[in-house]
């Protein structure tokens, strides 16, 4: 089956039929980003000077006749934890105001390599830690679908501008939810690859053996085609591999006699909506000839915890650097070096990270190092084995993204436990360093989008993409998609 | 159980200092989340002592020098500095 | 002194890689403040290291030079503390799966030091403290280190100051580092701790921080020492702590009291891979490994019968041995070749700098050359002397200064005809030596010597002088 809801392709042939320039292209996504973004706060700094000089090298290309490169042109977004030389980069954070990274990150520079035109920085929860953005020092990002709820989090802002058609798509982050959760709430395509897939050189780090970056698009083959663009083995990130084949040009596949694993587990406790978002998803994979194979990881039971003590206590050491002596914040008045520094840190982060890196403390610390954080290394390990176990059996596994629908503005922060809930369904995945992608299936009584997520084993990528493909094909004109009536028409 | 000391001992370590009115709530907080993650504790598991989530070996970088940065880049984004050098003055 | 010292040392030694250990910044000593820096060396956010692979293979050669395993697998762990010149608030070491463990360092006295483990790790950056001011510079941040780390198997201060002289010797060996401790380039923690003589149990330690340089090495342990001592005497506790020396009023001083003792938090570093070592890669580099001065000294006054003095003179410095070696090769008396090292050649390298670097103008074939003329009887000892001066001013081969015709010896009955007249020509010299002046020979043997343009035996003609003046008499 192929499908033709590529909005990267759609604005491509606008530029090379040459129906509409760049410039002009540009300029309709800026007005509307003017225009929008009061009320969708999706993007925390726009960069108009930058775009407009991208579009118009992509201009000058087409008035050469010469062929545009996939992602040429095309208007787009980074979250503002991915670093961009001379341009502003504060991960949302007070702590990190006024810093201009003298280095780009490896994605923005394949990104640029393709003169990809980039229109602005994207809101997040602050330093990604958070699940509405909202711990943003910037106020949090709104859905699209119904303003008066979240985007998600934490890559909310990427998720909101891609889902308000404020971008034709936006690079997020991914430790443990941050580029699926949002757009399951705002009922886009986000792809978290394989841990290594993608280089996170240049990626403010929260938590490093989770981090990954990935697209979120308005469609599975638009993530297919950024994904290609991004996954590059990096000289700079001894963590990075590459990927293992071309996700786009294995979008066609037939699905007949795949397998797809229903980890009991992962329908534990989900909301009504959604349990049934997932039953008709079962559904339109049966009819697609595909297999679906009941199984069981009962050790999922520990991923919260798991990731909650191995993630805090990375960013406990991550965090350590920022002091004011180098980059960003750095308290007006003080005793000493000291107090300079304890009152930096204390001034400019907010609760939630202040939080993060407390616990990150407390779990590595002395005399409580075994009883959390190697326990938890353990665990995580068993954990990556027993997902190892499913594929033996299956392909991919199928599972929600979320167990429930965006929540209304100022809903989460309250109690950090039930918060930190949310993530149950996506977390897993990043403990065990796999890929997963999350596909709008459908929405709840209040309209607002379910996500389906779709797990593959290690650089499987192409294979989750091409079953997010085929139920996309089969299910988007017929309830699982609605586009919201703003911003950029393609 | 968390306790204040706890709590205080940690933001010692993270160079944070944390307000009087704001510790008990924090360490309740702390304390909940503590609580929740202790729920591993009754996973049974071998050992797995050695963690290595890339799976990956021996990436190394040849001994060969690279062009530094010029020290106004690397100074660039200090708020205080005095003759290339990053500058925390005694008191402000 | 009725205790005894427990010490132990942990001995900071930085690689002469030409980058940094994470990034492709030059590690060259004494660039301007901040000029040897990237984002990497100054902790931006996101950036990543890279490990450079020079300083895993000096660190096994390390090991291997110290008699250690190698570990197969090892990793780098984050050392977690907050300090300004530390950019990223932690530090990249290795904590439980060091690259290299169980070594040891022999002493002269028979006494084998053991080395619990040796481990990579980087350098922090700079402070200066001026008016109350904190200046930071970044450019030895991330300048690769590595820390060996003593069982507390020391004695006594003079243990101690050896073992680093070896450890010093034996990294410059092996060209793993220049070990200037002026330079900071091999700092030492020094702990120590007294007992009873003849207890078993340790008592408490204190740990002296930095020590770079041997004599105030030595000061610190001696003020230490005497300070413990004290306590002990007085039945009073030593105070677990770690302390500075303060040069000035040579005394110790403490930096930090318990209640404030860090607490480093270490976990793996996520973003760096395990380090594999093969065993055929440690096979190689202990093929590779040159013959170290413990080996050399052993070999050079058994096998070539150089006396223990000189051979310690010999093997300290690694160009000197290889110097020793080449002008000995093929040589009758390797004897020689040492006498003219120690003799004339250390006259023109005086300090310790010079013996290290032993940039000398001579090649050592040339010295060779020369010893080989003595071998073959063309010169005698005194020729070789005055030849290798004039050779060492220069630069140039022996032949340069020696014609065909002063090589080979001369007969005795040319040698008597030169003494004839040499007695002839100097009466007053004669009358002299006659008279009980023995010095006045020497002007009579100069004349022989001279007038043989140097081919006579100085042993002989002043044998035969004497014998002829002594006859005229």
């Amino acid at each position: 089956m192929e499908t033709n809801f590529s909005k990267i392709k759609a604005a491509g042939r606008l530029l090379s039929s040459k129906q509409m320039s760049c410039e002009e292209l540009t300029k309709r996504y800026l007005a509307a980003i003017e225009k929008e973004n009061k009320t969708l706060n999706a993007y925390v700094r726009v960069t108009e000077e930058q775009a407009l000089a991208a579009a118009k090298k992509a201009d000058e290309k087409i008035m050469r006749g010469e062929v545009l490169l996939p992602l040429e042109g095309i208007p787009m977004s980074l979250k503002d934890n991915i670093s961009t030389k001379n341009i502003e980069t504060t991960c949302c954070s007070k702590i990190l105001q006024g810093y201009t990274p003298i280095y780009n990150a490896t994605v923005w520079e394949l990104l640029q390599n393709q003169n990809a035109v980039l229109l602005g920085k994207t809101n997040m929860d602050e330093f990604a830690m958070g699940s509405s953005s909202e711990t943003s020092c910037f106020g949090g990002s709104m859905n699209p679908h119904h303003t008066g709820h979240v985007a998600g989090g934490s890559s909310g802002g990427a998720a909101s501008c891609v889902s308000g058609n404020l971008a034709v798509f936006g690079l997020g982050s991914d430790t443990g939810g941050s580029i699926r959760q949002p757009a399951s709430f705002c009922g886009v395509v986000g792809l978290k690859p394989t841990y290594g897939a993608v280089s996170r050189y240049g990626l403010i780090a929260y938590a490093s053996s989770f981090d990954q970056i990935g697209p979120i698009t308005a469609c599975v083959e638009d993530a297919a085609l950024v994904f290609d663009a991004i996954a590059r083995q990096d000289p700079l990130d001894s963590t990075s591999q590459g990927k293992k084949e071309s996700a786009s040009a294995s979008l066609t596949k037939e699905l007949k006699g795949m397998k797809i694993g229903i980890v009991k587990e992962y329908f534990e406790g989900i909301d009504k909506d959604v349990a049934a978002a997932m039953e008709k998803a079962m559904e339109t994979y049966r009819h697609l000839g595909a297999e679906l194979v009941e199984c069981s990881i009962p050790e999922l039971k520990y991923g919260l915890p798991v990731y909650y003590i191995l993630a805090c206590a990375e960013a406990s050491s991550n965090l350590g650097r920022y002091d004011g002596i180098r980059y960003g914040y750095k308290v007006p008045h003080y005793e000493d070096i000291n107090e300079m520094i304890c009152k930096t840190r204390s001034e400019g982060f907010g609760a939630e990270v202040k939080h993060r890196i407390l616990l990150g403390t407390y779990v590595l610390s002395a005399g409580y190092y075994d009883a959390y954080y190697k326990k938890a290394q353990n665990l995580r390990g068993v954990i990556v084995n027993a997902f190892q176990r499913v594929f033996d059996a299956c392909d991919v596994i199928l599972a929600p993204t979320v167990p429930m629908t965006a929540f209304e503005r100022g809903q989460t922060q309250k109690d950090a436990v039930k918060t930190y809930q949310t993530d149950i369904c996506t977390v897993p995945v990043n403990i065990a360093g796999l890929p997963a992608v999350s596909v709008p299936c459908g929405f709840d009584g209040k309209g607002l989008p379910i996500g389906l997520q779709l797990i593959g084993n290690h650089f499987q990528e192409a294979v989750i993409l091409n079953a997010a493909y085929q139920f996309e094909g089969a299910t988007r004109e017929n309830g699982a998609f609605r586009s919201v009536e703003m911003g950029v028409a393609l | 159980m968390v306790t204040r000391e706890d709590v205080l001992q940690m933001a010692r370590l993270s160079k944070l200092y944390i307000k009087e009115e704001e510790l008990d709530a924090l360490t309740r907080d702390m304390d909940n989340i503590i609580a929740f993650a202790e729920t591993i504790s009754a996973a049974q598991c071998e050992q797995t002592d050695f963690d290595n989530i890339s799976n990956l070996s021996n990436v190394l970088r040849e001994d060969v020098v690279l062009p530094s940065y010029s020290r106004e880049e690397i100074l660039k984004n200090a708020e205080s500095q005095d003759e290339g050098y990053f500058l925390v003055k005694k008191r402000s | 002194m009725k205790y005894e010292l427990v010490s132990g040392l942990e001995t900071h030694v930085e690689l002469s890689t030409n980058t940094k250990i994470f990034c492709g910044c030059t590690t060259d000593f004494g660039g301007e403040q901040n000029t040897h820096c990237c984002p990497i060396c100054i902790g931006l956010p996101g950036t990543l290291p890279k490990l450079n692979e020079k300083v895993v293979d000096y660190a096994i050669m390390a090991g291997l030079a110290t008699n250690c395993e190698i570990s197969h697998i090892s990793k780098m762990d984050r050392k977690n503390y907050c300090y300004p010149d530390l950019p990223k608030a932690y530090q990249i070491s290795q904590f439980d799966m060091p690259l290299c463990k169980n070594g040891y360092i022999a002493l002269s006295n028979g006494r084998k030091i053991g080395i619990t483990r040796i481990h990579i790790e980087e350098d922090a950056g700079k402070l200066v403290h001026q008016r109350g001011n904190t200046y930071v510079d970044y450019n030895r941040g991330g300048v690769p280190l590595i820390e060996i780390v003593s069982e507390p198997d020391i004695r006594s201060i003079d243990e101690a100051r050896e073992y680093v002289e070896k450890l010093q010797m034996i990294m410059r060996y092996i060209g793993v580092s220049d070990c200037k401790m002026q330079e900071g380039s091999l700092r030492c923690d020094v702990n120590i701790s007294l007992r009873p003589i003849g207890s078993v149990e340790f008592g408490t330690r204190t740990e002296i921080k930095n020590m770079n340089s041997f004599t105030y090495m030595t000061k610190a342990m001696e003020y230490e020492v005497s300070r413990q001592a004290e306590l002990l005497d007085e039945g009073k506790e030593v105070t677990q702590e770690t302390l500075r020396y303060i040069v000035e009023e040579n005394r110790t001083e403490s930096m930090r009291g318990k209640e404030d003792a860090n607490d480093y938090r270490y976990f793996r570093e996520p973003d760096l891979v395990t380090i594999e070592v093969s065993q055929e890669k440690i096979d190689r580099f202990k093929a590779m490994l040159p013959e170290l001065p413990d080996a050399k000294f052993t070999r050079y006054v058994n096998e070539l019968g150089i006396p223990e003095a000189d051979a310690g003179l010999l093997v300290k410095y690694r160009r000197v041995a290889e110097y020793f070696e080449k002008a000995m090769e093929g040589t009758a008396n390797p004897k020689v070749a040492a006498n003219c090292i120690i003799g004339q050649i250390f006259r023109r390298v005086e300090n310790e700098t010079e013996k290290e670097a032993f940039d000398i103008a001579l090649p050592a074939e040339y010295l060779r050359d020369l010893i080989l003329l003595l071998d073959g009887g063309k010169i005698k000892m005194n020729l070789l002397k005055s030849t290798l001066e004039k050779m060492l001013d220069q630069g140039k081969p022996a032949t340069d200064f020696i014609k065909e015709e002063d090589m080979g010896g001369i007969d005795t009955d040319t040698l008597r005809q030169l003494c004839t007249d040499a007695i002839a020509a100097n009466p007053n010299a004669v009358a002299d030596y006659l008279g009980g002046k023995e010095k006045a020979l020497k002007s009579l043997l100069g004349f022989v010597m001279k007038n043989s343009r140097g081919r006579a035996d100085a042993v002989e003609a002043e044998k035969l002088l004497i014998e002829m003046v002594s006859a005229s008499k």
